[in-house]
């Protein structure tokens, strides 16, 4: 009671008696009384104080209306200022019906004079027609009789063109049961000849072109194969459309593997004729270069194809090589092209051991790893030759994780072969070669490994 | 020794062919309180410091070098004009320092450093362990490379004189360091290239072994469409 008296700013009657004056006495009320004048509560927003006291009473909202314009109010409807139109119950005839029956209908009496308005909405279909004479002299079928012929025109007369009740219609006592394709080839080859020899009104389905009269052409057999094709696509069941599902999504996994394996071998033979390039000093300048525009990530099929080309034509001259030629393997060709180039000002020579930014994270971790297993520091004092070393270090860690991936696609790709032998040959296998399969592995004498089942090897003969 | 030249205002004439290398060793010096100090809860004082690898003053060519600390720190960004370009703070947590070194060529640019403060001993220690009382030490040996510098940095860089007349040494030594990992990289380095003369040799086994088999392959299908022939 107090509280709302408060809020209210009515003052309190002195006599009365509430809770407060029971419990606190006088003491009590004036201090409630000197919080409200004076300031508002500690921890009491702003907002809030405002909502209870406003400064003496200064915004308080006005007594009289301000609002005296129209504003959003919606003056009333003004209605019934024209003169009522009559209406009357009268009788009409709809030109579209030939029965001339009367019917009843309201309508103004303005609109007496007026036609049926639905009227218009009855469209007639021109259909051709021929004399006997024309029957003979263009229309003789031999799939058709005139009978029949003049049974069809008759039927697409009553039924505007609707084949399929036509079809429905269809004298099948009088005459053979035909399809809706060949009522429509029958009528549209009717109307295609007429349309040559007269001028006619059923311009529907004739139109001048550039002078040239253009007929529709119906083509029955498309359609009749269209409609085929619907039914078998209709007609499937479940199992068989669960089949095809399967069969779709097993031909998408076996593209996306096809086009893996002929991503990896790319890679591989890039990678081989790269590693060829060590064998011949000839080669080894072109080859080279080649290495060196190359970073991972321009991996363009147009590269790979060039490579292709190239390792085609080196194969020819590789097979009267020996293979074991250890020391000539020993030429500098990179796994990591460091940048050589540099311009000229101040740098700081731990900045050449910096990886190139085309070298991937992955790689880059595997290499460090590397090194941490060889009790390497990655980061070594940094001096030219510990730098030119260690970076020449790098650069072949990073040539034995390609060509250790190459050797796992080649295996692959081995195995997949035999795979493919296997199932041409049953019952026998083909070998490969042991040293391939783990790299891990001291290599054997080469006499040993190669050992293909069937075939003299001409490898054997170069060892 | 007086100017060769006039260099002027641009001194950008390069002199080609010239390649002038200075090392340098950077990193701190830290010495453990004992305890925590009571006042800030500071543990360390350490040294962050930028020295020449060889007895000369570099002041000759260095114009100043600005050490960033860590951004509690008030005005982290400290500028050292002469040497010895140091910097000593307390402190109780490791961070990057980034060192740029300015050089008294504008048109030379500064060359940057990154030195990660070290307070405490690793675990795990490498070598020995530093005698009791002795601070810890983390340092890294550098070389600043002067590739066709301006003539007039050419000039700066060979008017260096030595600092002291008594012996300059280093806590860290950078001589037996460096021939150790050269040692070692060239050992990993032959290792690492027989590997790959081996690999190389088993790639080029198994593309031979990949083409034998694609004809066996041939062959057994051609045998079999022969078969087919006759059978029909």
């Amino acid at each position: 009671m107090a509280d709302i008296l408060d809020i209210m700013d009515i003052e309190q009657p002195t006599a009365e008696i509430s809770r407060e004056s029971i419990l606190h006495g006088d003491k009590a009320k004036k201090k409630y009384v000197t919080t409200k004048t004076v300031k508002r509560p500690e921890g009491m927003h702003r907002e809030v104080f405002a909502l209870l006291y406003n400064d003496s009473n200064k915004d308080l909202p006005p007594l009289m209306p301000t609002d005296t314009g129209k504003g959003y109010k919606q003056t009333k409807a003004k209605l019934g200022m024209r003169k009522v139109r009559k209406w009357m119950w009268a009788p009409f005839i709809n030109p579209a019906r030939k029965d001339n029956a009367v019917f009843h209908h309201w309508k103004r009496v303005s609109d007496e004079s007026k036609e049926y308005p639905f009227a218009q909405f009855n469209k007639q279909v021109s259909i051709p027609s021929y004399t006997e004479s024309e029957y003979n002299q263009y229309l003789k079928s031999e799939d058709w009789t005139q009978a029949e012929t003049d049974h069809l025109m008759d039927l697409c007369q009553r039924f505007d063109l609707r084949f399929i009740v036509i079809h429905d219609r269809w004298d099948r006592a009088a005459f053979r049961d035909r399809s809706v394709e060949d009522l429509k080839e029958r009528y549209y080859g009717i109307c295609a000849i007429l349309s040559k020899v007269k001028t006619n009104p059923w311009s529907n389905i004739v139109t001048t072109v550039n002078g040239e009269k253009r007929s529709y052409q119906y083509d029955a057999e498309h359609e009749r194969k269209r409609k085929e094709q619907l039914r078998r696509l209709f007609d499937r069941t479940q199992e068989q459309i669960e089949e095809e599902q399967m069969l779709l999504t097993e031909l998408k996994k076996i593209e996306a593997r096809k086009r893996e394996r002929e991503r990896k071998t790319q890679d591989l033979q890039k990678l081989i004729s790269r590693a060829d390039t060590g064998n011949t000093p000839a080669i080894n300048q072109v080859a080279n270069n080649t290495a060196d525009s190359h970073t991972p990530s321009n991996t363009t099929t147009n590269i790979a194809r060039r490579h292709d080309r190239k390792l085609h034509k080196k194969k020819l001259t590789s097979q009267q090589r020996p293979i074991r030629t250890v020391e000539a393997v020993t030429v500098e060709w990179s796994g990591i092209k460091f940048p050589e180039a540099r311009s000229t000002g101040v740098w700081l020579r731990s900045q050449r051991m910096k990886l190139p930014p085309g070298v991937g994270q992955r790689k880059t971790k595997a290499i460090e790893q590397e090194l941490r297993q060889m009790n390497i520091d990655v980061a070594p004092t940094p001096t030219e030759p510990v730098c030119k070393h260690f970076n020449e270090l790098r650069s072949d860690l990073a040539l034995i994780l390609d060509l250790k991936n190459a050797l796992g696609a080649c295996e692959y790709e081995l195995q997949s072969l035999r795979h493919q032998y296997e199932a041409l040959n049953p019952g026998k296998t083909l070998t490969i070669p042991a040293s391939i399969c783990n790299t891990n592995e001291e290599t054997k004498p080469l006499g040993e490994i190669i050992d293909v089942v069937g075939s003299p090897s001409a490898l054997n003969s170069t060892v | 020794m007086s100017l060769p030249t006039d260099f002027g205002p641009d001194s950008g004439g390069r002199v080609k062919g010239l390649v002038i290398v200075k090392p340098i060793v950077y990193g701190n010096v830290a010495r453990y309180f004992g305890k925590k100090r009571e006042e800030d809860g500071h543990t360390h004082q350490w040294t962050v410091y930028v020295k020449p690898y060889t007895n000369e003053d570099m002041s000759a060519y260095i114009k100043k070098i600005h050490f960033k600390l860590h951004e509690s720190y008030a005005n982290p960004n400290r500028i050292v004009m002469k040497p010895p370009y140091e910097l000593t703070e307390t402190g109780w947590g490791e961070f990057e320092i980034v060192i740029k070194i300015y050089f008294h060529d504008p048109n030379e640019r500064p060359v940057t450093l990154y030195h990660i403060l070290k307070l405490f001993q690793s675990p795990v220690t490498e070598g020995v362990q530093p005698p009791i009382g002795r601070a810890l030490v983390s340092e890294s040996y550098e070389e600043i490379v002067f590739q066709e510098p301006t003539q007039l940095m050419q000039h700066l860089l060979n008017s260096v004189k030595p600092i002291t007349n008594g012996p300059w040494t280093h806590d860290s030594d950078f001589e037996d360091k460096k021939v150790k990992i050269l040692e070692k990289i060239k050992v990993e380095q032959s290792k690492a290239r027989i590997e790959i003369a081996e690999l190389k040799e088993k790639l080029q086994l198994a593309k031979e072994t990949i083409a034998k088999f694609k004809e066996e392959i041939a062959k057994k299908k051609n045998s079999n469409t022969g078969n087919a022939m006759i059978l029909i």
